[in-house]
């Protein structure tokens, strides 16, 4: 007896379901063929301009965390194409493996130090600016950067800065410069990115020296220096640093802008701060790798998404510096909150004087292997 | 053709291997001479590989430097000896506790009712049916520091009126060794159960008819007739505990660095593919070592096979 409620609650359970299932999958209304709209109930805006488009896929190679869901769905349902998306979690680690030998990706971001390099190698292809229209939306504060003279190879995509974050609530004396990170107080308490260029940096801004030093004997200070540090550092986290300072397992650390806004959005105990040595800057950019398959896609999807109309989602859902000029336009008329907060939060809105007293991270050539090898053995440390 | 292959024994049995055969020299053969080969190179600053012939890589590994701080010409620097004797001791921990609690619950499982033995085998397979990935995630969210268990002791300690400090347990060696224990579990408790379960009943009797106390009856006839499954388990438990990175990556925030995690950032963070080649063959032949000096004390598991 027991035994057939429990099918029959089981099979109710099951129409039930169904039934959600068909309420949720609106099917489009005959005559309006035209209107996507995403499963968050987004309306994707048309292309301007559509583009003529054969490939049927497309594979993009991005960081973690970086691209809008409803870009995907919207550049699927517009353009009928499939976006297939891997991710990455740090420079290194993309140019590891396209170079050994990944000829699939069509589109990739990679951060201004590394893109040099990988033009050098002749591991990217020209843009063909004819063809970009998007370009009239960005800023020209962010283009013609040194790693790129006249984006020949790159196209910005969003920036931001590496600098400290801490929790008020948790940190009696929250740091002020990049050698506070060395207070004893912090045994155990910091998330640092899981990035060799970025920590083995700032430890040689704490020594007053360049941030893309090729000195071996600058470097072994350093090194000396940074395993002085391990005892204070409880994760490195280069996907999502937040998580760990929101759940309250590390109370400060070091990480990219947009993770410190998120993390202050949930719980307004988070400042960011600028160390006074000098904040980290960077660019991320999309670059088409030489070998990339679906040329055709890939204008398609970096012209359609950075319309001002697509691209405002980045304000919401991923809150670093938007080069996009045309989508803080927008964000200012038909995102207001999102606007305000972008512009009034130095997280976001870097001020002046940070810029001017930044630092941007540039190939260090012959002087690779060395951050590497320091990098394996700082962590290799109990 | 057709008559050699209906006639010829060992041409049907060479038919019968070359899939499997062709198999292990295309995806195990060949990439492990390339391994030997680029472990000998040496790395360009973008990462491509120089090929050459140096032990260069096998001399970093040792740990001996010919540049020391304090001015003499020959040094130790015991940095990757200590990574692996870091991943050695985690293996054999994890093992030990695999063992201490896998066999109670295999011994349980094998006197049970027959009919009721493959309801049990089944439930310890059940969690695999879930990506692992996606269940160490799940131990993060217990371990963390204002997470499940801190949580609910925390409440458990307010209902009493005590004060309660968490405890700091996600990103440490412990964590490590719980997620690892957890992961390797079903692979131990397995093919101790396969051993046990081959034990006559009749050889209880026997043991009991002979004045043997249920003790001594362990110790003398179930636990030697058993061995070979432990030892299965063991090799199934310790072999890939050496290897893998993913557990020290996400309970161990990435600052426990393992044999698996050195290899997987000289790959992917450190561009260096010649000395992560280095210390794979150094961990294939540690682990071959440990291996082959286990089973030769304690038999090699026939369960292995079975299990």
């Amino acid at each position: 007896m027991k035994n057939s409620t429990f099918w029959k609650l089981l099979a109710a359970m099951m129409v039930f379901s169904l039934l959600l299932a068909a309420c949720g999958g609106k099917a489009p209304a005959a005559g309006e063929a035209e209107e996507f709209v995403t499963g968050s109930g987004f309306v994707c805006p048309e292309p301007q301009p559509r583009l003529e488009v054969t490939s049927q896929e497309f594979n993009l190679f991005v960081w973690t965390e970086y691209i809008p869901v409803e870009w995907k769905e919207c550049f699927e349902k517009v353009y009928g194409i499939k976006v297939n998306h891997d991710e990455y979690s740090s420079n290194e680690e993309m140019y590891a493996k396209l170079s050994a030998g990944a000829t699939t990706y069509d589109l990739i971001l990679p951060t201004d130090y590394i893109v040099s390099l990988m033009v050098g190698q002749g591991m990217l292809q020209p843009w063909d600016h004819a063809k970009l229209p998007m370009l009239a939306n960005i800023n020209p504060g962010y283009m013609d950067l040194p790693f790129d003279p006249g984006n020949k190879y790159t196209i910005p995509y969003m920036a931001g800065t590496d600098a400290m974050v801490y929790n008020a609530e948790r940190v009696a004396t929250p740091p002020t410069s990049w050698a506070d990170l060395w207070n004893p107080d912090y045994a155990g308490r910091l998330v640092l990115l899981d990035d060799p260029r970025v920590v083995i940096g700032f430890t040689l801004l704490t020594l007053g020296y360049d941030l893309n030093t090729k000195d071996p004997a600058q470097l072994e200070e350093a090194k000396a220096k940074l395993l002085e540090l391990i005892p204070n550092v409880k994760l490195f986290d280069s996907d999502s640093p937040k998580t760990a300072l929101i759940a309250g397992d590390v109370d400060l650390g070091n990480v990219w802008n947009g993770e410190a806004f998120t993390a202050q959005q949930e719980d307004p105990n988070f400042e960011y701060v600028f160390p006074s040595e000098g904040t980290i800057l960077w660019q991320d950019n999309w670059a088409i790798p030489a070998s990339a398959p679906h040329l055709d896609a890939v204008y398609a999807w970096v012209n359609y998404i950075e319309q001002g109309e697509m691209f405002w989602m980045m304000l919401r859902d991923f809150p670093y510096t938007v080069p996009n000029a045309a989508a803080l336009e927008y964000a200012k008329a038909n995102q207001t909150e999102l606007y305000d907060a972008y512009v009034n939060s130095p997280i976001t809105n870097t001020p002046a004087d940070v810029l001017a007293n930044g630092f941007f991270m540039e190939d260090v050539g012959e002087a690779t292997p060395l951050y590497d090898q320091i990098w394996t053995e700082v962590k290799g440390e109990e | 053709m057709l008559r050699k292959l209906r006639e010829d024994r060992s041409f049907q049995g060479a038919v019968l291997i070359s899939p499997t055969l062709l198999f292990m020299i295309g995806l195990l053969i060949i990439p492990l001479l390339l391994t030997l080969v680029i472990s000998f190179g040496s790395r360009a600053p973008d990462g491509t590989v120089i090929y050459g012939f140096s032990f260069d890589n096998y001399v970093r590994l040792s740990g001996v430097r010919t540049e020391c701080d304090n001015g003499k010409s020959l040094c130790l620097d015991p940095i990757y000896i200590q990574i692996l004797s870091r991943s050695l001791s985690l293996a054999f921990n994890t093992t030990v506790l695999a063992i201490l609690m896998a066999y109670p619950l295999a011994y349980f499982i094998a006197r049970a009712p027959a009919r009721k033995r493959n309801t049990f085998l089944f439930l310890i397979l059940v969690p695999m049916w879930t990506n692992f990935i996606i269940r160490v995630y799940a131990w993060m969210m217990l371990l963390r520091t204002q997470g499940v268990i801190n949580s609910v002791i925390g409440w458990l300690a307010g209902l009493v009126g005590l004060h309660f400090t968490p405890f700091e347990m996600l990103y440490t060696q412990g964590a490590v060794l719980v997620g690892m224990v957890y992961e390797f579990l079903p692979f131990m408790i397995l093919p101790i159960y396969t051993s046990l379960e081959k034990i006559e009943l009749s050889l209880y009797e026997a043991s009991a008819d002979l004045g043997a106390r249920p003790f001594r009856t362990f110790l003398r006839m179930t636990l030697p007739l058993s061995i070979p499954g432990v030892v299965a388990g063991t090799i199934l438990v310790f072999v890939p505990v050496m290897g893998t990175f993913i557990v020290s990556d996400l309970l161990g925030g990435r600052q426990i660095v393992l044999v698996g995690n050195l290899i997987q950032n000289q790959f992917l963070i450190a561009r260096d593919p010649t000395f992560g080649s280095a210390a794979s063959l150094m961990l294939m032949t540690l682990t071959l070592i440990v291996t082959y000096f286990y089973t030769r004390k304690f038999g090699f598991g026939e369960e292995i096979v079975t299990a």
